[in-house]
């Protein structure tokens, strides 16, 4: 519980250019993967289906971790000692 | 010293982990630009089938004559007769009617009454078009001449007028259309028989105004210098429950779309003021036109395997006398990809189709027209399987590789790598087996799926 006086600091740091990029090449084959898995329920290709739903979601799962481990201060960088 | 090993190890994951999601970025990327979309709706083709000066596969020697017309439906009986003795053909439809009368009565997959009536049903419009006669008339039906509207026959240039024959031929039902030169070769020796008690009418080439089709022969006149060749793609959806009788619909309604689609081309035309023979299988051999109007190339299944619809199509032309820019013969890798595919072969459940590396001019008998370089298939084989399943089969179309609907935008980013890099073609046919493509589909499903055609084009 923070007390009156309590300082913080926020340090706020850009993700670098190439975070960019791979979140931009991420989220394309994410759509590709979704796109195919959608097709192939609607061309009654079952298993094409199931592997492109799975690959999409390992896809997710795997950007998922890696956004959370980013954020994460230290591997931004970022100083979050308390004064 | 372990926080910082820590970081290193988790920042070699994540640096792999981009190059994949690159790598899989780069090829959405090439999806989307390679794929048929853009080219769909401009009815462009896509980039990356390439124009050729001739055909990549179907080499002729001198020996290259006209077909006797005689194909393996023709030669089946005698054939069956000759290998099995006398009766045979006969004690085999026998049984084969018998079987089906069984399987309808079972009920079995494929082959319950409404099954076997989707597809009888379907050939109607095909069973009423006979070479010459009514919607297959070698001279005008119904269309009102030119001078009947009081205009001059139409004029254009070779290029303008061959747009507008493609775009009258699409409107009518075509998935793909090509105009090909006439080559007098591939035009049969004879037309088939309707019946046992009808002669053989020989089809001749003759300096005449009008197509002749009489109860002794037919006559094309010599000025009829250009084709129009048609590819009409089939109902995937009913050809992958193939071989059953539900799945040959998808043959009987590429017949019967066949027929309506060159009918009515060659109406269109004789309204230009020219004259037009409409042939489905009669007359001529379809797959060397389409080849050279640049419709597909010819696969190890010795079928036509277009870039967009695969071996899936029936085909189908008009002969006519009106002048067109022709178009030049395709490459879209398929040879290359053929000869280390081999899929069409393994799935044939009669082994009718070569594994031979490369392709030949080694034939497998008469119903094969010698003279040509081709994966040659033992149609006897073929068709004596399809007595045993009481259907066409068609596991060949539907198993092909390029036999895809046109919904995943994967797909045209697979054939447009093949077409530019042979080197990907053997993990492609990995990738096809481990997807499931290829495999048969419950045919009870296509009755509750309430599936509209899946034509595409």
């Amino acid at each position: 519980m923070a007390k009156d006086g309590d300082v913080f600091t926020i340090t706020m740091r850009k993700r670098p250019w190439w975070f960019w990029g791979l979140a931009g090449a991420w989220l394309l084959l994410e759509v590709v993967l979704i796109q195919t898995a959608l097709a192939s329920v609607r061309e009654g290709e079952s298993r094409a289906a199931t592997i492109s739903w799975i690959a999409a979601g390992v896809l997710a799962g795997c950007g998922g971790i890696a956004w959370l481990h980013k954020a994460r201060p230290h591997n931004l960088g970022a100083s979050s000692e308390q004064h | 010293m372990e926080e910082r090993r820590k970081q290193n190890g988790r920042r070699t994951f994540l640096k792999a982990g981009g190059i994949l999601a690159a790598s899989g970025a780069l090829g959405s990327i090439w999806a989307l630009v390679a794929g048929g979309t853009l080219g769909r709706s401009t009815r462009k083709r896509p980039r990356w089938i390439r124009v050729a000066d001739r055909p990549t596969l179907g080499e002729k020697t001198v020996d290259y004559k006209r077909f006797s017309g005689n194909d393996m439906f023709a030669l089946y009986r005698p054939l069956k007769t000759q290998r099995d003795g006398a009766g045979a053909f006969e004690a085999e439809q026998a049984s084969k009617a018998k079987r089906l009368a069984g399987w309808i009565g079972e009920r079995k997959p494929g082959y319950s009454l409404p099954d076997v009536q989707l597809s009888e049903a379907a050939w109607t419009v095909m069973h009423s078009a006979t070479p010459g006669t009514g919607l297959l008339s070698w001279t005008r039906i119904s269309v009102r001449t030119p001078a009947e509207l009081g205009s001059q026959r139409y004029t254009a240039s070779p290029e303008e007028t061959a747009k507008t024959v493609k775009a009258a031929a699409r409107l009518y039902g075509a998935g793909l259309v090509g105009i090909a030169p006439m080559n007098e070769n591939y035009i049969n020796l004879q037309a088939p028989r309707q019946d046992e008690k009808q002669k053989d009418k020989e089809i001749v080439f003759d300096d005449v105004d009008v197509p002749e089709a009489s109860d002794t022969r037919f006559v094309i006149p010599r000025k009829m210098k250009w084709v129009v060749a048609i590819a009409i793609p089939m109902d995937l959806d009913l050809l992958s429950s193939t071989p059953t009788s539900l799945g040959d619909a998808a043959t009987a309604m590429g017949y019967s779309h066949s027929a309506f689609v060159v009918a009515s081309l060659a109406e269109f035309i004789r309204g230009l003021g020219y004259q037009a023979i409409p042939c489905v299988n009669d007359t001529a051999q379809s797959v060397p036109f389409a080849v050279d109007a640049g419709i597909g190339e010819l696969g190890r299944l010795n079928k036509l395997v277009t870039p967009e619809f695969g071996p899936a199509v029936r085909l189908c032309k008009v002969l006519t006398d009106l002048p067109m820019a022709c178009d030049k013969p395709i490459d879209f890798g398929l040879v290359e990809f053929c000869k280390g595919c081999k899929k069409c072969a393994e799935a044939c459940p009669s082994r009718a189709l070569s594994f031979d590396d490369e392709p030949s001019f080694k034939t497998k008998g008469p119903w094969n027209n010698p003279g040509h370089k081709a994966w040659f298939e033992d149609s006897y084989k073929c068709l004596q399987h399809w007595q045993k399943v009481n259907s066409g089969c068609g596991i060949c179309l539907a198993s092909c590789p390029y036999s895809k609907g046109d919904q995943a935008w994967i797909h045209e980013a697979v054939k447009a790598t093949a077409s530019i890099a042979p080197a990907s073609d053997g993990v492609f046919r990995v990738m096809d087996d481990a997807f499931g493509y290829g495999k048969q589909h419950d045919p009870e499903q296509w009755w509750t799926k309430n599936s509209t055609p899946s034509r595409r084009g």
